[in-house]
């Protein structure tokens, strides 16, 4: 039973239907949906990294680690942007964000 | 075959680790399997060749952005046991669209074919066994793409300066350490030289200083004023 | 192929951001917004004046490039840039968490970004590029961060920009397994027709076509935008809806007709689709709206789904409506673009006693207080309606003639009904200007010089662009020639 690509594609697969799946049903805590989206990016990363083995290519893992780059910017402003929210609002649950509708 | 098992138990873990990411009820046990979840990943990574990267992820991860998240659901004091458990009402729905799609992704993903020109069109081929992993990636990370190395550099300083801009606040009436102050503060200026006659008491030569006057008193809570060390809280 | 010089535009005004952040940090002083926002402005022309003198060409290992349509849409986004941080000049001043100098240098960075994006010729320029422009955009929304609403829209905006950056990312990762390469000019020669069948290559489409959406709020991707307009700071709306939106429009076309060209009978469709949602929906939901700002929000949806009108005649088999058709969406961008940055600027302008008004009733009665600047928006509501002739006519003739012209015959009748329902909310827009009483709380208070500024030099342009419509024709004609030729 030797590891294939296709093992790898479906395991980040999964990752990947997991994240959407925090960021859609989660109604207790933005924090989470920060952590789904970090998943999100796990998946793309292993995918890139599984393909870029698969084809015997480097661009991949240069991609790969382009995307980490910018997922640790990207938390660190998701997690600032919920700071002054919760400041503001004294709560992060995910039913309180709904100052603005219309 | 050590390496299927590895992929299995690797793959077990990471998979386990994102579910109870998504549905622990404790957002610090959601960073903790988020942690766990990423020590896995760069397990699979490891497997898949791509040393260098593995590396990355537990560093960058594990080492600052969850331990960033770590700090920022304990700062921000969440009155857990207040959360609500809103978790049921779309769970079977979410469940369902979310099944449907990885069933799509698994079909599509299952039998994965490349285009038959993709060996020819690589950009950047491994150089082959000779040639580490990371010096492989620090060939091309620095000649052919540099223009995305410095991009990734001015994305990292617009995080920064976002992060600070957003949170930073300075609270007038705060005493921070004014270095040059500091410096530029002569010895004439702190140090008083007394000589002082046996047996006599401090009060009698007059080394206590009368408590500051009022207006004294306001004019030192003015931060520029707190030249001396110690004054950073 | 190391040429760095072709991309000095890019080069210069980053080094320009880092000397303007340095001179607004070392000064320790509190009211640095104001000269730090003329660098900017200064630096973003001398961006511009770059831009004008740069060759053809790509480089840098070929992830950049250089043609005349990444040049019309720089100079574009440049120009929207420094309008709207014009805008923003005195808005800002009179909060004191707005008045800080980081707003200025975000939007230069945004800026650098938003160069990258349209001269991307890889598939990580573009990511890069697009997150550089994303992040700097998501603190904008929140930059206001003392207001619950500015951070409730920056929230928003973070959460669904993160996933629409997610989903792109999975399909462009796809991509490159696919063909093993994220080289632009490689992907076109190997993306040939009859790989279409290939059902990961349509996933991986699938995918960045809705990460793509969401950048330029279009439906079904379109729920954050209105949330988002209305919550962020006003300045900070009108550089979302100017700026980034031609950014991404542009981006979204290079893409299509470049490495996915010869997929266009899958793209095809979908944009179809896409368009006449965005512009149904953005002449019905505007309707009942009270505040201008959420308005505007359903106005750009509908804009932005008029000028993909223009990329769907981009899908056509003929490459004279091909070319037609991306021709048409340029020239509806551009002078969207500069309609709607003067439309802003008179939402700027609309204060009573010190404090920003957003409601439509506001309005009423500024022709008798503020006669020039009601003028100004009835000349913006007009040229958004579509009335001849002012350029806002002229842009969705075009539209409509390329769809014609391709055969998609339906598409346009959809366009012109939609037109005719979203001129009733524009023109009850000018009613309410002219012919309501003024409300009880009084007249809005006194415009500032610089937002006269803006009204004046996009109102005039919208009022005379068909005494002379020659040269953004001819700038429209040689970049479609660039990609689409």
């Amino acid at each position: 039973m030797a590891i294939t690509l296709a093992h790898y594609l479906i395991v980040a697969a999964i990752l990947f239907v997991l994240g959407i799946f925090g960021i859609f049903l989660n109604r207790k805590n933005v924090i989470v949906i920060l952590m789904s989206v970090e998943l999100i990016l796990l998946a793309v990363n292993l995918n890139l990294v599984a393909f870029s083995s698969a084809l015997n290519d480097l661009t991949g893992q240069v991609f790969a680690m382009f995307v980490l780059t910018v997922a640790a910017a990207e938390a660190a402003i998701g997690l600032a942007i919920v700071v002054i929210y919760f400041r503001n609002k004294g709560s992060i649950e995910v039913e309180d964000i709904s100052t603005l509708k219309g | 075959m050590l390496a299927a098992v590895a992929f299995y138990a690797f793959s077990a873990v990471l998979i386990a680790s994102a579910a109870m990411v998504v549905v622990a009820r404790n957002p610090v046990h959601s960073v903790l399997f988020l942690i766990l979840a990423f020590f896995n990943a760069a397990g699979l990574m490891l497997i898949a060749g791509g040393e260098f990267l593995a590396m990355i992820l537990v560093i960058v991860y594990v080492g600052a952005v969850a331990v960033l998240f770590l700090f920022v659901v304990m700062m921000l004091d969440v009155d857990f046991a207040r959360m609500r458990e809103g978790f049921q009402r779309y769970a079977p729905v979410g469940a369902l669209v979310g099944g449907v799609l990885l069933v799509e992704l698994l079909f599509v993903l299952g039998s994965w074919r490349f285009a038959p020109e993709a060996p020819g069109l690589r950009l950047s081929p491994n150089p082959g066994a000779t040639v580490g992993n990371t010096e492989a990636l620090a060939r091309i990370l620095y000649t052919d793409n540099v223009l995305l190395f410095q991009a990734a550099g001015v994305i990292l300083l617009v995080a920064m300066i976002g992060a600070i801009v957003l949170t930073l606040r300075e609270r007038p009436g705060t005493r921070r350490q004014v270095i040059a102050a500091q410096v530029a503060r002569a010895p004439a200026e702190t140090v008083v030289l007394r000589q002082v006659p046996i047996g006599a008491g401090l009060k009698n030569i007059g080394i206590l200083r009368p408590p500051p006057a009022a207006e004294e008193r306001e004019a030192l809570s003015e931060p520029e004023r707190h030249g001396h060390g110690g004054g950073h809280h | 192929m190391m040429n760095w010089t072709l991309a000095l535009p890019e080069a210069a005004l980053a080094c320009a951001g880092l000397a303007i952040l340095g001179a607004g940090v070392l000064p320790r002083r509190h009211d640095m917004f104001f000269p730090i926002s003329m660098a900017v402005i200064g630096a973003l022309v001398l961006a511009g004046v770059l831009v004008l003198g740069q060759g053809d060409g790509a480089a840098l290992a070929g992830q950049y490039v250089s043609d005349a349509f990444a040049r019309f849409s720089k100079v574009l986004v440049l120009i929207g840039a420094a309008l709207a941080l014009t805008l923003a000049l005195d808005f800002n001043q009179t909060d004191r968490d707005l008045a800080r100098f980081e707003y200025p240098v975000l939007i230069l960075f945004a800026a650098i970004g938003m160069m990258l994006m349209v001269s991307a010729n890889d598939l990580m320029t573009l990511y890069l590029g697009l997150e550089l422009q994303s992040l700097a955009a998501y603190v904008l929304a929140a930059f206001n961060r003392d207001s619950e609403r500015s951070a409730e829209a920056g929230l928003k905006y973070f959460v669904l920009g993160a996933l629409a950056s997610g989903l792109l990312l999975y399909g462009m990762s796809l991509v490159y397994g696919f063909v093993g390469t994220t080289s632009f000019d490689r992907l076109a020669e190997a993306l040939t027709a009859e790989h279409a069948a290939s059902l990961g290559l349509v996933t991986a489409l699938v995918f960045v076509l809705a990460g793509l959406a969401f950048k330029i709020s279009a439906v079904p991707f379109h729920m954050w935008a209105p949330d988002v307009y209305e919550g962020a700071p006003t300045p900070v709306t009108a550089f979302f809806a100017s700026a980034p939106k031609l950014a991404a429009v542009a981006l979204l076309t290079r893409v299509l007709t470049q490495p996915f060209g010869e997929l266009s009978a899958q793209w095809g469709q979908v944009l179809w689709l896409v368009s006449a949602g965005s512009m149904i929906l953005g002449a019905f939901a505007a309707i009942g709206q009270r505040n201008i700002k959420r308005l505007m929000a359903y106005s750009s949806i509908g804009n932005v789904g008029y000028a993909l009108i223009g990329l769907v005649a981009a899908a056509s088999a003929d490459p004279a409506v091909r070319s037609e058709g991306v021709r048409a969406l340029l020239f509806y961008m551009a002078i969207y673009l500069l309609m709607t940055i003067g439309a802003f600027a008179v939402l700027a302008a609309m204060r009573r006693r010190g404090r920003p008004v957003e409601e439509i009733e506001d309005l009423a009665g500024l022709a008798r207080s503020d006669i020039g600047m009601a003028v100004w928006m009835l000349v913006f509501m007009f040229a958004m309606a579509g009335v001849p002739p002012l350029a806002g006519f002229w842009s969705k003739l075009f539209v409509f003639r390329a769809a014609i012209e391709g055969g998609y015959v339906w598409l346009a009748v959809i366009g012109v009904l939609t037109s005719v329902v979203a001129a009733y909310y524009y023109v009850r827009i000018v009613r309410v200007m002219f012919f309501d009483a003024p409300g009880a709380a009084g007249a809005l208070d006194a415009r500032p010089a610089s937002l006269t500024v803006v009204m004046a030099a996009t109102g005039l342009f919208t009022a005379l662009f068909s005494v002379a419509p020659g040269p953004l024709l001819a700038a429209a004609q040689a970049a479609v020639a660039a990609i689409a030729g």
